[in-house]
């Protein structure tokens, strides 16, 4: 039993989305196509099962076509019973007027006892959990008796266990078949393939064992991702991490919701934020006191004392970078464009100048001079996102 | 089992509609009726007026439920049935232009079939365009702004051409009265082929149920059974909406009803919902023609049970 595929090219619309592919599979392959998304992994299944004409080459296979089993990436819902959904894997076998017969039941039965759900058959499809309908769409394809098993992502929205679990599965069933699944989990496809294509804009870049194709040059260029290729045993691979931000202290000068996003942002990133001065109630001193960070706070509608002030410079003191944000300045909050000028003189502040800062000025000249004085001194950044970059500059330079 | 109790009950409904009426039968009078030995009276109005009337009504609810019941599989949509999804304004639109014309019941049901074909195509390709992809309201709001559209041109017709305005307008309402033998025999036919589609290819329904990719999966050709089912279901929306006029939401109520008690596999749903349909829809005429002293249209019933029934089903299913 071979399966062969000679340089096909395939075209969807305008686009070709294979092309010039070879591959070719024998008796007992596990074979994993690895790619990232839109990489043309459903395509070349697709295309194998005959579901698409490729334009040019040809897929050979010497069986019938109802031995190859495809089972599509599409999520199923239905409120059939499992057997009834097992069951539609004999639709090849039966007549013009589909009936199935005792040995269609038998062989419906008999995948699901392969697969591990015979107590499930009649269960209604639409209340398993993800794991399980994943299950009975395998014991569908199974009940199908193919010899070559063309799956697409089986795993995906799986947890882990379900992944493994299912992968166990195809693994053990495919011994005397041809199995050739699509998937983007590396680490997976090393441990059930014993081949991997790897594919990228409709192009088969390497195929060979997973020792052999798996290196951190291969895996950037697929997927475009810096990883650590480990072999100790079995290879593994694992992502690279650009050091950590854990303690990493930000203290944000804010007010009046220019700070929300940015907050949000670096608290997503995993900085530990603090910001002030802030008159309480203001909506950054919400944004605050959501996330759990420290605040130097006023009370509402006043200006900043001498005193929270003071217990402003102290944090900024403390702080590894600080960041101003577009914030509007009047008589109540001109302290805080003290602060901003204290943190720029310690080399540590991110100016974010969306605006012009003459819009934003309610106090007068005396403001507008210090801003420009802050700015000399400063990483000055036109949006949020590029606060990232200026605070990686700015704490692992 | 269940099938033979919705046999049993198909019986008696049957016989229940021969006898009941502005005058009354026991089932003594019909036995002396079927060994001829009854009057002239009852012969006139059991056969000539009460027995093509059940049949009407029977035939009317099996194409109706069973086109719903499939379209419910074809669009993976509880509320897809052939009233909502405008089939039935296309199939009146042929019928009413028909009339305008002055065809008969054969020219009646051409137009009929062919404008509800035409319907069922547009409502599809509207509703099915990648921009509405897996949204599947898409394709009810598609049949809703077409089935309203229609309504309105039909109207137009009506009121144009208003000296058979008040037959029309009652026609269009749908109800079972005057029912000719002519129209059975025209319409028998086309039912045993429709419905024998149906039934003959219900597996095929189970396998659309899991998605397109799937049933392709298992060797179905989706895009030509998609074709199929749109050009049979047409022909049974049509045959009944030219013989009695608009009757909705038959195709939700009686599949739904059936689908609670016997599960969703189709070999089993389809016959049981045909069954169920054939004893609810003279049960809907007997009201209709029992409650006043005139006649109240079916189409009304159904619609006042069917716009709940939609209701909870939406509200169900979280739309």
């Amino acid at each position: 039993m071979n399966l062969k595929v000679e340089s096909i090219t395939v075209k969807l619309g305008s686009s070709e989305i294979l092309k010039n592919v070879t591959i070719e599979a024998k008796k007992g392959d596990f074979i994993a196509l690895l790619g990232p998304n839109g990489s043309g992994k459903s395509t070349l299944l697709r295309t194998i099962f005959g579901m698409l004409k490729p334009l040019k080459g040809v897929v050979f296979f010497d069986g019938k076509q109802h031995e190859m089993g495809y089972l599509p990436q599409e999520s199923a819902e239905t409120n059939l019973k499992a057997i009834e959904v097992v069951l539609l894997g004999r639709t090849p076998y039966l007549g013009r007027i589909k009936i199935p017969k005792e040995r269609d039941y038998e062989v419906a039965l008999k995948s699901m006892k392969e697969v591990g759900i015979e107590n499930l058959a009649n269960r209604k499809f639409s209340e398993l959990s993800g794991g399980e309908k994943q299950k009975v769409l395998l014991a569908r394809l199974f009940a199908q008796e193919p010899k070559i098993l063309l799956l697409d992502e089986p795993t995906a929205h799986l947890d882990i266990s379900s992944q493994l679990e299912i992968m166990s599965i195809i693994k053990d069933l495919s011994r005397e078949r041809i199995a050739i699944v699509a998937m983007h989990d590396i680490n997976l496809a090393i441990s059930f393939a014993n081949r991997i294509f790897m594919i990228r804009d409709g192009k088969v870049l390497y195929t060979g064992a997973p020792k052999e194709v798996i290196t951190e040059d291969s895996i950037k260029e697929i997927f475009g991702v810096e990883v650590t290729v480990r072999r100790q045993g079995q290879v593994y691979v694992i992502p690279k991490i650009r050091g950590s931000k854990k303690g990493r202290k930000v203290h944000v000068i804010c007010g009046g919701g220019s700070g929300r996003d940015l907050i949000y942002l670096l608290n997503s990133q995993g900085y530990s934020i603090s910001a002030g001065v802030l008159n309480a109630l203001d909506s950054d001193w919400e944004t605050m006191s959501e996330i759990g960070g420290e605040i130097v706070d006023a009370p509402p509608f006043s200006q900043i004392s001498d005193e929270a002030y003071q217990r402003n410079i102290e944090i900024i003191k403390q702080a590894d970078a600080v960041v101003l944000t577009n914030l509007s300045i009047g008589k109540g909050n001109f302290k805080n464009l003290l602060c901003a000028k204290f943190a720029s003189e310690n080399g540590k502040l991110i100016v974010v100048d969306k605006t012009e800062f003459k819009e934003r000025n309610f106090v007068g000249e005396e403001a507008n001079k210090l801003y420009s004085e802050i700015l000399k001194k400063s990483i000055v950044v036109k949006s949020e996102e590029e606060v990232l970059d200026a605070l990686r500059k700015l704490l692992y330079r | 089992m269940r099938i033979l109790l919705l046999i049993i009950l198909n019986a008696l409904v049957f016989l229940l509609s021969l006898s009941v009426g502005s005058s009354s039968y026991g089932f003594e009078e019909l036995w002396k009726l079927i060994m001829g030995e009854a009057d002239e009276t009852a012969r006139t109005i059991v056969v000539d007026y009460r027995l093509p009337r059940v049949l009407l009504a029977m035939m009317v609810g099996a194409s109706l439920s069973a086109s719903g019941c499939s379209l419910q599989a074809l669009f993976r949509n509880p509320l897809a049935e052939p009233y909502v999804l405008g089939i039935a304004s296309g199939a009146s639109f042929g019928a009413i232009t028909s009339i305008v014309l002055g065809l008969n019941i054969t020219g009646r049901l051409l137009l009929a079939f062919l404008s509800a074909i035409l319907t069922a195509y547009l409502v599809f390709f509207i509703g099915n365009t990648r921009k509405f992809r897996d949204q599947s309201y898409a394709i009810l709001l598609a049949g809703i702004a077409i089935a309203s559209f229609l309504s309105g041109i039909n109207s137009l017709l009506i009121y144009l051409h208003s000296q058979s305005l008040h037959q029309v307008i009652f026609w269009l309402m749908g109800s079972f009265s005057n029912p000719q033998w002519e129209e059975i025999y025209f319409y028998i036919p086309l039912l045993i082929i429709g419905l024998s589609f149906l039934l003959a290819t219900s597996w095929n329904l189970n396998a659309l149920l899991l998605g397109d990719e799937h049933a392709r999966a298992v060797g179905i050709n989706v895009e030509r059974y998609r074709a199929e089912l749109i050009i049979f279901t047409s022909l049974l929306t049509a045959s009944a909406v030219a013989v009695s006029g608009v009757i909705g939401f038959v195709g939700i109520i009686i599949p739904h009803t059936v689908r609670i008690t016997m599960g969703e596999e189709h070999r089993k749903l389809l016959p049981a919902t045909i069954l169920l349909a054939t004893a609810f829809m003279p049960v809907v005429d007997i009201i209709a023609r029992v409650s006043t002293t005139g006649e109240i249209p079916v189409g009304a019933i159904t619609a006042m049970l069917g716009g709940p029934f939609f209701l909870y089903l939406l509200v169900r299913k979280g739309l």
